[in-house]
């Protein structure tokens, strides 16, 4: 039976790690939305994901503990499944969405529309990957994590992300020469 | 020092000037710090700077805080449970059909304050159309590769618009589905749907597009016009209130890529500077 105190200390520490998901929120926010987008290829679609995720993380903080992962990477681990599902039910092709990017260029329409197609072309490069290549590149570089951190989200060793993420470079590397 | 051993040192060293890249760095001082694999590094750091500035964007603003919102009640929304769950749980514990009748309650609360489990909002049919509605969308072009074109017919097969207060996308089905483009330039514009839609904040729309053919005034060759997601997407807020008419000029523009000498590639895109809601004659801000 949980005494009055081990109700307090589990108030407590969700409390603490509410406030640490609400200090997440302004950067983590954006680096879910580029990665989501990213792998379902609507940046409209990735951010009602990042969106989602913080709710998700929300609502599961009780079963969230912070020794077995830092609360970055669980988030990136709610939103794999999430893009996971999307992918699923949805059962969408990988596009690319130009519109995306457009929109974000007010400048120069020619220069944006290179843009898109530099999209297009890393995207196309990207779908050639592996779906942990991709996995470990899309968190390396949009969700920004370090590679201990891709690990922990990956369920992966920190010599194994760097492995492969050496070989996703070079896969990229050269699928983007031949073109 | 074997060849694994080796690898395993250039993975290190790879992954640290992509930390540093990531932090801000450039790529040249990753470089200047390891000059004896500077030569194996380059291809592949310059391939991650692509790859990472290819899909590259900032959200929407209005998007971000919409959603902090939600978020924010959310949380309020767990404290008001957290307070009292101590209290009435020990209390109906102990009665069954309380128990029974409190958690099916429970149930029912948690799926309407917390929505599906969709990660997407649920796109539901939005009204038939109506002559005398509170809400009028229109299709405009403005002049850019257009006078390139006989005719650029556009089909469009669903017009979904993201109602922000709500929560979910209404989806409606144009009146009029094939556009010509060429025939509503500049200020010109054609009405494609009129009806009423629920009050309330709209701040995206997406028009499916089913294709997109052009025929080129100089040589009546037909050529292929680029929309690889086969939407097109505006993040434009405007809000649609009962007494009033909201229309909204969806503008729509063919870009050239190429340079002019048979070579052209053409693009569509939604030009959200020459898009917008008026109400009652006065334009939104």
């Amino acid at each position: 039976m949980r005494t009055a105190t081990g109700r307090q200390n589990s108030s407590d520490a969700r409390n603490m790690h509410e406030a640490e998901l609400a200090g997440l929120y302004p950067e983590y926010y954006d680096r879910i939305a580029r990665y989501a987008a990213a792998h379902i290829g609507s940046r409209l679609d990735g951010e009602d994901i990042a969106g989602e995720v913080f709710l998700r993380a929300l609502r599961s903080l009780g079963s969230y503990r912070k020794q077995s992962v830092p609360m970055q990477a669980w988030l990136f681990q709610i939103a794999h499944n999430l893009v996971v599902d999307y992918l699923r039910q949805k059962n969408r092709r990988r596009t690319v969405d130009i519109e995306s990017v457009i929109l974000e260029s007010p400048g120069n329409p020619e220069t944006v529309v290179e843009r898109g197609i530099d999209l297009e072309r890393v995207a196309g490069a990207m779908s050639r990957l592996t779906s942990d290549q991709r996995q470990v590149l899309t968190l390396r570089f949009l969700g920004e994590l370090s590679s201990k951190e891709t690990a922990e989200v990956m369920g992966k060793t920190d010599g194994a992300v760097r492995e492969m993420q050496r070989a996703a470079l070079a896969k990229l590397r050269t699928i983007l020469g031949d073109e | 020092m074997n060849k694994e051993k080796t690898m395993e040192n250039f993975d290190k060293i790879l992954d640290e000037c992509i930390d540093r890249v990531n932090s801000g760095e450039s790529l040249q001082s990753c470089l200047t710090s390891y000059p004896a694999c500077a030569e194996q590094l380059k291809p592949l750091l310059s391939a991650a700077a692509k790859s990472k500035s290819a899909f590259a964007f900032t959200p929407q603003p209005h998007a971000k805080t919409a959603a902090r919102g939600r978020f924010d009640a959310a949380r309020v929304g767990s404290r008001g449970n957290t307070q009292y769950t101590g209290g009435w749980l020990s209390r109906v514990v102990g009665k069954p059909l309380i128990f029974a009748g409190v958690a099916v309650a429970a149930v029912v609360v948690a799926v309407l304050y917390f929505g599906s489990n969709q990660p997407y909002y649920p796109i539901i049919p939005g009204p038939e159309p109506h002559a005398e509605g509170n809400f009028v969308l229109l299709i405009s072009d403005d002049i850019n590769a257009i006078a390139d074109f006989a005719s650029v017919d556009v089909t469009i097969s669903a017009v979904q618009l993201f109602a922000s207060g709500e929560g979910k996308w209404l989806e409606i089905e144009p009146e009029i589905k094939q556009v010509d483009l060429a025939s509503v330039q500049g200020d010109d514009s054609i009405q494609i749907w009129r009806g009423d839609l629920p009050e309330d904040e709209y701040t995206k729309i997406v028009i499916d597009v089913e294709s997109v053919r052009g025929v080129l005034k100089a040589t009546g060759e037909s050529v292929d016009i680029k929309l690889p997601s086969s939407k097109l997407q505006l993040h434009l807020p405007f809000r649609v209130s009962a007494g009033t008419v909201t229309s909204f000029t969806y503008d729509i523009t063919v870009f050239s890529t190429g340079s002019g000498h048979g070579n052209s590639k053409y693009i569509l895109k939604p030009q959200a500077g020459e898009s917008g809601a008026v109400v009652a004659g006065r334009k939104q801000d």
